[in-house]
């Protein structure tokens, strides 16, 4: 008798055992299954495997139902954000022509004899017209650089050529405000796109030459573990530290400086490209003193 | 969106004579994805308050919301899981195990907390940060640069919520410092990832968005916000 009673506590206990031990692991292969449904949401979407009644199939579908449903809002935003963009880009393509005629046709009066009072009203025109095509043609840029409509495509390319070929292209505009742009040749080199690179160099330099009213602008390369540096030191005004992350957004114009030619735009482009390649800009500044700008370009 | 804020943080260290007002009332905001350097000499209480945004020790008084979630209502035991998923570290010194691989060192948190990585993501993330050629190197065969780059990774793999990092180029030399704070800044633009810095150095603190500045436990200047 005692032998039946110990029998039956043994299977009881064994058949409890069991119980536990199954139900532990059908805990873990469900949460298991959990686990895999997020990891793959969260890959590329999730796709029903099972279809069966129980729980675990409708977390299924329901999950796949809600990522489905985040995903179209995604698509509504990037739609319409597509559409802004193309508006933009459209906007600054159809008021390219009609900028060049004002800008010939002004040119073509200041050649004419004319009153002195007409001469004023003309130059005026004309150089309204001049800031209208920069900014234009900035905002043509910018839109194709942030649509991706153009692309950034940094290959190995020699600093020193580049940093030459831009001061080149400044050095009329420093020597009239009678500036001495300086640069130093280095064999310093950086993955970058040419092109697109001078462009915010000129932009920064430019701004440079702009915001100094005597003394010197020295462009200046030196050489990282990860990055090639380019320093563009001015002896100008300087910009006050709450301005030092404003400066790079775009159409802000500093405060001590608004009564300067300028439309806020370039620096913002410069930022745009350099970041574009896998680099950055800082700036350091002592007010009266002059401001660094420093390029960090990627090496490799 | 805010991912971070500090509230009227406080703290004290001993009583009486002893006292010490390491901070006397915190108040910041940093938003997503921002890369924010906290910039105060020694002993003006950046490292206690860094210390307090990353849950390694309790304030006086104060709140620290880390995405939305209070993090001193949580139990210590809660507060070290939620440190592990949700805050990044970079400290001064590098803190990789010796005997891991580059690679290893770099997975390590995911693995912790019993996920497989993502090959592809961690793939990347070696690419940019320049050690792709180390990926199976030990640490004892970096220079201090590329160590200090492993622990970056390690902190970015996790996707943590926030990285916080503690004088991260303290033990380097100038040049270096400068580059893997580079480094440090463009991963962080490219993944979308929030950090709060705190250094001494201002010349480094330039690279960052936004800078905060920190004297005798008080805020005295917070920068623009992006």
């Amino acid at each position: 008798m005692d032998k039946i009673f110990l029998g039956l506590g043994v299977i009881a206990i064994l058949s409890a055992t069991a119980v536990v031990i199954y139900d532990r692991l059908k805990v873990k292969e469900i949460l298991n299954n959990i686990e895999k449904m997020l990891a793959m949401t969260m890959k590329d979407g999730i796709t029903a495997e099972h279809f069966d009644e129980g729980r675990l199939s409708k977390l299924e579908s329901e999950l796949g139902d809600f990522i489905s449903r985040s995903a179209i809002s995604a698509q509504n935003v990037k739609d319409e954000r597509d559409k802004i963009k193309s508006l933009i880009s459209d906007i600054s393509h159809q008021t390219k022509t009609p900028i060049a005629n004002l800008i010939l046709y002004s040119e073509l009066l200041e050649g004419m004899e004319i009153s002195e009072d007409a001469e004023v009203n003309v130059k005026a025109i004309h150089s309204q017209a001049e800031k209208l095509r920069f900014l234009i043609d900035s905002l043509v840029k910018l839109s194709r650089l942030e649509n991706g409509i153009l692309e950034l495509t940094p290959v190995n390319t020699k600093i020193g050529p580049l940093i030459a070929n831009v001061c080149k292209q400044l050095r009329e505009k420093a020597e009239k405000k009678e500036i001495d742009l300086k640069y130093e040749d280095t064999l310093s080199e950086a993955v970058i796109d040419e092109k697109w690179t001078s462009e915010a160099l000129v932009n920064i330099i430019d701004n440079a030459i702009k915001y100094t009213y005597e003394g010197s602008v020295t462009v200046r390369a030196s050489e990282y573990e990860m990055f090639t540096r380019i320093d563009v030191t001015d002896t100008g005004i300087g910009i006050p530290e709450e301005e030092h992350t404003e400066v790079f957004k775009r159409f802000y114009r500093g405060k001590a400086v608004k009564n300067e030619e300028g439309v806020g735009i370039g620096l913002h482009l410069a930022r745009e490209i350099v970041s574009g390649e896998g680099g950055y800009i800082k700036l350091c500044s002592e007010m009266g003193k002059g401001t660094t700008f420093s390029v960090f370009l990627p090496r490799n | 969106m805010e991912i971070l804020r500090v509230e009227d943080l406080k703290k004290t260290y001993g009583d009486g004579d002893a006292k010490v007002e390491a901070l006397r009332g915190v108040n910041i905001s940093v938003e997503k994805g921002e890369f924010v350097a906290i910039v105060g000499t020694s002993g003006s209480g950046k490292s206690t308050l860094l210390h307090m945004v990353g849950g390694l020790d309790r304030p006086t008084s104060g709140k620290v919301f880390i995405d939305g979630k209070e993090i001193f209502e949580l139990k210590d035991e809660e507060l070290t899981i939620f440190r592990r998923r949700k805050i990044g570290f970079v400290f001064q010194a590098f803190n990789l195990v010796p005997v891991l691989s580059v690679y290893e060192n770099i997975v390590l948190p995911v693995e912790l907390d019993g996920n497989e990585p993502d090959s592809e993501f961690v793939d990347s993330i070696i690419e940019t940060l320049g050690l792709s050629e180390k990926r199976n190197a030990y640490p004892n065969q970096l220079s201090g640069g590329q160590q200090q780059r492993v622990a970056i990774a390690r902190a970015l793999v996790a996707t943590p919520q926030v990285i916080l990092a503690d004088e991260p180029t303290g033990n380097l030399d100038s040049k270096t410092s400068q580059d893997v704070l580079g480094l440090l800044k463009v991963v962080g633009e490219r993944y979308g990832q929030t950090i709060v810095m705190i250094t001494h150095n201002e010349e480094l603190a330039q690279a960052a968005d936004r800078i905060i500045r920190i004297e005798d436990g008080l805020v005295v200047a917070k920068g623009v916000q992006r």
